[in-house]
């Protein structure tokens, strides 16, 4: 992975690196890369993807509203302005 | 040996029985850094420990992260509220690796050191909740698995650690990692007492889509299968620990055969793969305004907002997101993450047919305990392969315990004994005819009663 392109992906992860982070993060990278890349020296054919380890049953929740009664608990976790959450600008 | 909560209700307790449990366990937590925070008013019921990614209504949770600190959730976990309705008590929260991303116990700001020797690391990520397993007479842990987050520490801190299947105990309340990895588990100083605990936490919910209500089996045919791979993959002073373990397993009755899976070491890209995958998309919620942490730049850019919240992340979560990212790019989504859920796939088949007529056993750790000095000198991809033991059965969701079968030098070596999907019982059962005739070490015995 050349710079501008790890350059990039912190871009699109939205994370931020001093140097010293970045000259350690890029080498770990690489050699992580290049780890990962021995698993296609494994041949899968056409089986098919596990997106979970065991089968669930689709059972969906009823389509109605439930009160929840501890809103006051989740907005403490919040900067508020009149029962309001407070957020950047976008 | 047997149930400490039995032991633990019909015991009369003197006065002021949780006030020195508290004291005692307050001044050894000093020196092993094991609880976060210690409940101070806890005055009955058996003492439970939770894991620091499992919400405890009014209690600090942070999953060892400083962009988590300061986050108070107004409810509890599943398993934390089903525990706490059941005689049981909050005891306090228990450190961790940040979010669970490490298998030493050291990527936290609090570390937790072992019970047996200080010098050496508790194993990680659960690593509080086996050091206080280790140093509590009359406690059991609530504790979480991704990639071996419970086998680990319970081996390298001499207790047990019950990984079950995927999707047997609900994981609402938990600060997620890698979803479809994750596993709520317990731990303890005895396979009775985690089978009283997972009575009373397991079964479905309806906040949990995943937490399915299948029924479970108890099958044993008797029957233990070892892995040619996994104990190339174990040094020679674990293997010549393991091989007597083995021969005592003979004695137990049971037959042993060794087996070849070929590509058994790809679960370690494969799993990483994944779990980075699941992690960076999970570690979008941290954005400076909810949750811990806040950023009170509302003027600044959304963009800049959100990179300088993330700022607070610690190095390996940083690396983790990034490489997650990366493998979810849609130019390698299919080299990596596609091909990762694939070898997934291929391993729950291979390994399953082994499963449906015998056990799996392997050493816990391929290592002896190390140093911490030594832990912190690994590169990733060496720390990465010291899970080869773990990831197996947890990438598959596959229930598993560690157990403590020896003390070369005075540490404890764990092994793994794995079963099929939903057969989790006969693994208890199965560690239960182990303690029949081998007895625990521990150092510390905080809370005995006389």
């Amino acid at each position: 992975m050349d710079a501008n392109e790890f350059d990039r992906l912190l871009k699109v992860c939205r994370i931020s690196l001093n140097h010293d982070e970045k000259d350690r993060i890029i080498n770990d990278i690489e050699e992580i890369i290049k780890y990962f890349n021995t698993l296609n020296e494994f041949e899968t054919g056409n089986t098919s993807e596990s997106y979970h380890a065991i089968r669930i049953p689709e059972r969906l929740r009823q389509d109605k509203v439930e009160a929840f009664q501890n809103t006051n608990g989740i907005l403490k976790n919040t900067k508020t302005y009149r029962f309001y959450v407070v957020g950047p600008k976008i | 040996m047997s149930s400490s909560i039995k032991e633990f209700q019909s015991k009369e307790k003197p006065e002021g029985y949780y006030k020195k449990l508290v004291n005692g366990l307050s001044e050894v937590n000093k020196q092993l850094g094991a609880f976060l925070n210690i409940n101070e008013t806890i005055k009955d019921g058996f003492p439970f420990s939770v894991k620091d990614n499992l919400c405890v209504r009014d209690v600090e949770t942070k999953a060892g992260s400083e962009i988590l600190s300061g986050y108070i959730p107004p409810f509890n976990a599943t398993c934390v509220e089903r525990l706490s309705s059941s005689k049981f008590s909050f005891l306090g929260k228990t450190s961790m690796d940040e979010f669970g991303f490490g298998s030493f116990g050291l990527n936290t700001m609090c570390v937790a050191k072992n019970p047996f020797n200080t010098a050496y690391v508790a194993g990680g990520s659960s690593s509080g909740a086996a050091v206080a397993t280790s140093i509590l007479k009359y406690h059991v842990a609530l504790a979480e698995s991704t990639g071996g987050s419970i086998s680990n520490p319970a081996a390298f801190c001499g207790v047990v650690g019950f990984t079950p299947t995927y999707g047997a105990i609900s994981r609402y309340g938990l600060v997620d990692y890698a979803n479809s990895l994750d596993k709520i588990g317990i731990m303890a100083r005895s396979s009775e007492d985690i089978r009283t605990v997972f009575d009373i936490v397991k079964g479905p919910d309806s906040y949990d889509s995943t937490c399915v209500g299948i029924k479970f089996t108890n099958v044993n045919n008797k029957k233990i299968f070892l892995i040619k791979q996994l104990l190339d993959a174990t040094d020679e002073k674990v293997r010549s620990e393991f091989d007597k373990l083995v021969s005592k397993i003979r004695e137990m009755g049971y037959s042993v055969e060794e087996k070849s899976l070929e590509f058994i070491e790809k679960a370690i890209p494969a799993y990483y793969i994944i779990s980075m995958a699941e992690a960076s998309t999970n570690l979008a919620k941290y954005n400076g305004y909810k949750y811990g942490f806040k950023n009170e730049n509302f003027s600044e850019e959304y963009n800049r907002f959100f990179t300088e919240s993330r700022s607070k992340f610690g190095v390996e979560a940083k690396r983790r997101v990034v490489l997650g990212t990366f493998v979810r790019s849609a130019s390698v989504k299919e080299k990596y993450y596609r091909k990762a859920l694939k070898v997934r796939s291929l391993l729950i088949r291979e390994i399953g047919k082994l499963l449906k007529n015998g056990f799996i056993l392997t050493p816990t750790m391929p290592i002896t305990t190390p140093k911490i000095e030594k832990a912190v000198s690994l590169t990733p991809v060496e720390a990465y392969r010291m899970d080869i033991l773990t990831i197996p059965p947890s990438i598959c969701g596959f229930p598993h315990v560690s157990f403590p079968y020896s003390y070369p030098n005075g540490m404890p070596l764990g092994a793994q004994i794995i079963s099929d999907h939903f057969n989790d019982y006969a693994l208890l059962d199965f560690v239960k005819s182990w303690e029949t005739s081998f007895r625990y070490k521990f150092k510390y015995n905080i809370g005995d009663i006389r």
